[in-house]
């Protein structure tokens, strides 16, 4: 869709494309704060974060996507790039720009939406009855006040009710993965709040806590929720959430996966939709 | 809004090599960074001394070998940011989160005592993802 506003990029990274509807919608609300948006993303836009193990292979991913990004500022005006992940944002902040000539800026689309709350605030039309836990992580904050941007978000939502979460290690769950029990620990210690806290939804903040809480989605009467999600939900959209009902035991139609490759989609996909929710590594007293 | 640095290199390779000893050189090894660290505990080191953990977290950073417990500390980083608030040398330019990534990328690629973590499915996974949600218009123009 053509919109009519100040042209940004919107990066939303490599692992945000497991959660389309995700995208799409950030991509609405971005443009719904009067943004002309052109979404990038994906392996050709790699930050090279994930590979440490690869100095000379990252270092070449990171200009790359610095060199797209300054062809988008000087061609497009495309001056701000936006960003999604928290560690593509500390990548780029960090490492990326300090070692390529960086034609942009970065900001994070909360801090963004939050600077335009005042154009999305008469969207909000909808009540969103529910009682939500915010699952939330310690880091980032070093770059950007991701918690607090998220809950002055969500607190202009009518009707939604907010309670703020443990705060855990990491910057999100997929850092705790490499370390030995921790993302159990830190799914339980949330799930728990959640319950004491008489909440019916967990809001997450990123993809890869969303990916890690999907599978959890209806126990105990809660709901897994995103925090773009919610924000959708109150301007009267019901956005589908494909990966979340996927993890729950559904599974693509047979014409997308046939288009995605079978043989790859049963080798590659379907591991990590059927894998438990660390829920169940964590505490045996809180499942069947 | 995130300003962003003018590039001190001519690639994230040759500004990390930089960095590195630029850092550990900032660094007084004065542990500050590693009892502010929320993993410290839950990889066994409750009872490391700070200081000599921080000694070893020099010597990663500039591709120097370090006690096994470093290592493991190192290894264990998952950028919580608390070491950022927590150093005293944060105003004279240490960005402690950023030495003990350098620190970790030396372990792996320098003294080679973490492993690499290599995942050839990592990026053939993602594109399956997308092919199974996006439209034939958004894989071109996002991707």
């Amino acid at each position: 869709m053509a919109v009519e506003g100040e042209p940004i990029t919107f990066w939303f990274g490599c692992n945000m494309l497991r959660h389309a509807e995700m995208i799409r919608i950030s991509i609405l609300l971005l443009e719904r704060a009067g943004y002309d948006v052109r979404a990038a993303g994906g392996p050709a836009y790699c930050c090279g974060t994930a590979h440490d193990h690869q100095p000379r292979g990252a270092s070449n991913m990171a200009a790359r996507t610095v060199s797209r990004f300054n062809a988008a500022a000087e061609k497009e005006g495309r001056g701000t790039v936006v960003t999604w992940c928290p560690s593509c944002h500390m990548h780029m902040s960090d490492i990326m720009a300090p070692g390529n000539a960086a034609a942009f800026d970065i900001t994070h689309i909360t801090e963004l939406i939050t600077q335009r709350a005042h154009r999305l605030v008469p969207q909000l039309i909808v009540p969103v009855r529910r009682r939500a836990l915010v699952h939330r992580h310690m880091g980032f904050a070093t770059h950007v006040p991701i918690n607090e941007r998220v809950m002055d978000l969500l607190s202009l939502i009518p009707g939604l009710e907010l309670v703020a979460g443990p705060a855990h290690p990491g910057h999100m769950c997929s850092a705790l993965a490499a370390v030995p029990g921790a993302l159990p620990d830190t799914v339980h210690e949330t799930w728990t709040a959640a319950v004491a806290n008489r909440a019916d939804t967990v809001c997450t903040i990123f993809h890869s806590c969303h990916r890690e809480y999907s599978a959890l989605d209806g126990r105990d009467r809660i709901s897994v929720r995103n925090w773009v999600q919610l924000v959708a939900q109150a301007m009267g959209i019901e956005a589908s959430d494909a990966y979340r009902e996927w993890r729950k035991g559904g599974a693509p139609d047979i014409a997308a996966i046939e288009r995605a490759e079978q043989s790859k989609y049963h080798a590659l996909v379907e591991p990590e939709l059927r894998k438990p929710s660390p829920l169940l590594a964590a505490a045996p007293k809180l499942v069947e | 809004m995130t300003k962003l640095t003018a590039a001190r290199a001519n690639s994230t390779e040759a500004y990390l090599a930089e960095a590195g000893g630029e850092l550990a050189a900032l660094c007084t090894a004065c542990g500050a960074c590693f009892s502010a660290c929320p993993m410290v505990a839950r990889v066994g080191l409750g009872r490391a001394d700070p200081k000599s953990m921080t000694e070893g977290l020099r010597r990663l950073a500039v591709g120097q070998s370090a006690h096994p417990d470093t290592v493991a500390w190192v290894g264990a980083c998952t950028k919580s940011g608390q070491c950022v608030e927590a150093c005293p040398e944060r105003s004279a330019g240490l960005d402690a989160m950023l030495l003990i990534r350098i620190a970790k990328q030396r372990a792996i690629n320098h003294s080679r005592q973490l492993p690499a973590k290599q995942d050839p499915t990592y990026f053939p996974r993602i594109k399956i993802f997308a092919r199974l949600q996006l439209s034939d218009e958004e894989l071109a123009k996002w991707l």
